[in-house]
């Protein structure tokens, strides 16, 4: 079970479908949902803090060597005597050093691609859309991982992974920085940390979360084993429509075509359901017709005005 | 009467599954909610039809923001984001059950590396933290500035524009 919370984590992929994940992850959202309005009012005025639950054993894999420890903010409220994560308003700082870990086990699951000319593209393109965006001043990290799968993550603090597979399919740099923008998007509404600061305000497995981040080395790689399975997860529907909205938005402001995500969005509908590749993706996103339905009711004639951006398929850095 | 029943049915799906790829006047693809068929690819140019939800359109080219397609009723323009490209789910359906006949389900397309892993929740759930892969991300991290040269190498200029609101 507190396996299972936890892996609230990171959430996110990007390009899918949205169905309901597995049970648990029903429930969870479901619960969450219901139950997280009233608790975070509560929180919020009363001051009540939630009981750190889990106990922090569950977690099997010694995973990480933690990041820098986000000492510095003054903790929730529950053990004043040790630092810990603030999950009721976490710095930058902690944000990033939560998205680090997430991260480092997705890398775990399925390492960067050994191309350090395609990692640095992939590096320029999503800094040049993450620069459109409000937090332009996030040290935003980008990489391209091994994997045949058609998906892409970000993780609170702006780090963002696309799937060598997803790569291979785009045909111009504007799909690129339509897919990324959809990721920035993600960390910048701070869809990830919303799911995992409810979770912790709820009391799950709050023991263990602020250990892990907060003080000890040693609990933080115990719990942390399972940060990748967060992006196993979904968002919320409605976080996967802002995402598009603002992914498409992201790239246009960065001067390029406006339907670069759109484009990957249909790639990936016409990519069979059956196939493993999609998986992942169709599990954790909404369909892609209605993603694209969706946008389409959204942008409407509010576009029409636009010069025509760039699509640079020129640029697009080829893999071998 | 009976038989010519299930002829026709049979002649019925046979077209179906067949079209898509005997679509020569341009791509298939599936109308994904009600739009206005246009004469040009102007919002104000005149109607000249009118697209109903999972209509089947050919696409014959794109314009911009843009696709001309063809309809049984009529011809002209729709906004890009009104059209899915490929068939109707039906013919999805047909592909899938010939896939899963012929052994190529789970895979879809050819792919020739073999022992890359695909990320499945039980491989995410798996995953250990590597801390040298983490570093080796790190290492490409760029400023604001290196993306603004990048952009401008390309001829990429920022656009201000405002974040769209959420349809209902």
């Amino acid at each position: 079970m507190n396996k299972l919370l936890f892996s609230l984590f990171l959430a996110a992929g990007i390009f899918g479908t949205f169905s309901i994940p597995q049970a648990q992850a029903l429930d969870f959202g479901k619960v969450l949902k219901d139950a997280v309005k009233d608790k975070v009012e509560e929180v919020k005025n009363g001051g009540e803090t939630p009981a750190p639950a889990a106990s922090p054993n569950n977690a099997s894999s010694p995973a990480v060597e933690t990041s820098a420890s986000p000492a510095a903010t003054p903790a929730v409220a529950t053990s004043p005597a040790q630092p810990e994560f603030n999950w009721k308003n976490p710095s930058q700082q902690e944000e990033i050093a939560l998205g680090r870990e997430i991260t480092g086990s997705l890398l775990g699951a399925a390492p960067l691609v050994k191309d350090e000319a395609l990692q640095k593209y992939v590096n320029q393109v999503g800094r040049w859309v993450a620069n459109q965006s409000e937090r332009a001043d996030l040290p935003w990290k980008f990489g391209v991982i091994e994997s045949n799968d058609l998906n892409a993550f970000a993780a609170p603090g702006g780090y963002v992974l696309i799937t060598k597979g997803l790569y291979q399919k785009l045909h111009s740099e504007a799909q690129l920085a339509g897919v990324l923008g959809h990721e920035i998007a993600h960390v910048v509404k701070k869809h990830q940390l919303k799911v995992l600061q409810k979770q912790q305000l709820l009391g799950y497995g709050a023991g263990k979360l602020s250990d892990l981040l907060g003080k000890n080395d040693k609990l933080a790689k115990k719990a942390l084993g399972t940060g990748a399975e967060i992006s196993a997860r979904s968002l919320d529907k409605d976080a996967e429509f802002e995402a598009d909205r603002m992914g498409m938005i992201l790239a246009t402001r960065a001067g390029y075509d406006a339907y670069g995500l759109a484009d990957v969005l249909q790639t990936i509908g016409q990519t069979n359901k059956n196939d493993s590749s999609v998986a992942l993706l169709f599990k954790t996103h909404p369909a892609p017709d209605e993603r694209l339905a969706k946008l389409g009711d959204s942008v409407g004639g509010n576009l029409d005005n636009i010069k025509a951006g760039k699509t640079l398929e020129n640029r697009l850095y080829k893999l071998n | 009467m009976r038989n010519c029943l299930k002829l026709l049915i049979l002649i019925g799906l046979a077209t179906s599954l067949a079209s898509p790829i005997l679509g020569l006047a341009g791509d298939a693809g599936t109308a994904l909610k009600t739009d206005t068929i246009r004469a040009e690819p102007f919002a104000d140019a005149k109607t000249v039809g009118s697209l109903a939800k999972n209509d089947a359109v050919d696409i014959l080219t794109k314009k911009g923001a843009w696709l001309q397609i063809k309809t049984k009723k009529s011809a002209g323009w729709v906004r890009l984001l009104s059209v899915k490209r490929g068939a109707s789910s039906s013919a999805n359906n047909g592909k899938g059950v010939i896939d899963v006949a012929s052994g190529r389900a789970g895979t879809g397309q050819v792919v020739s590396t073999t022992g890359i892993r695909g990320l499945s929740a039980e491989d995410l759930k798996a995953a250990k933290f590597n801390e040298e892969e983490m570093k080796k991300m790190e290492s490409h991290t760029l400023s604001a500035r290196d993306g603004q040269s990048f952009a401008s190498a390309g001829g990429l200029n920022a656009v201000k524009l405002a974040y769209l609101k959420g349809a209902k």
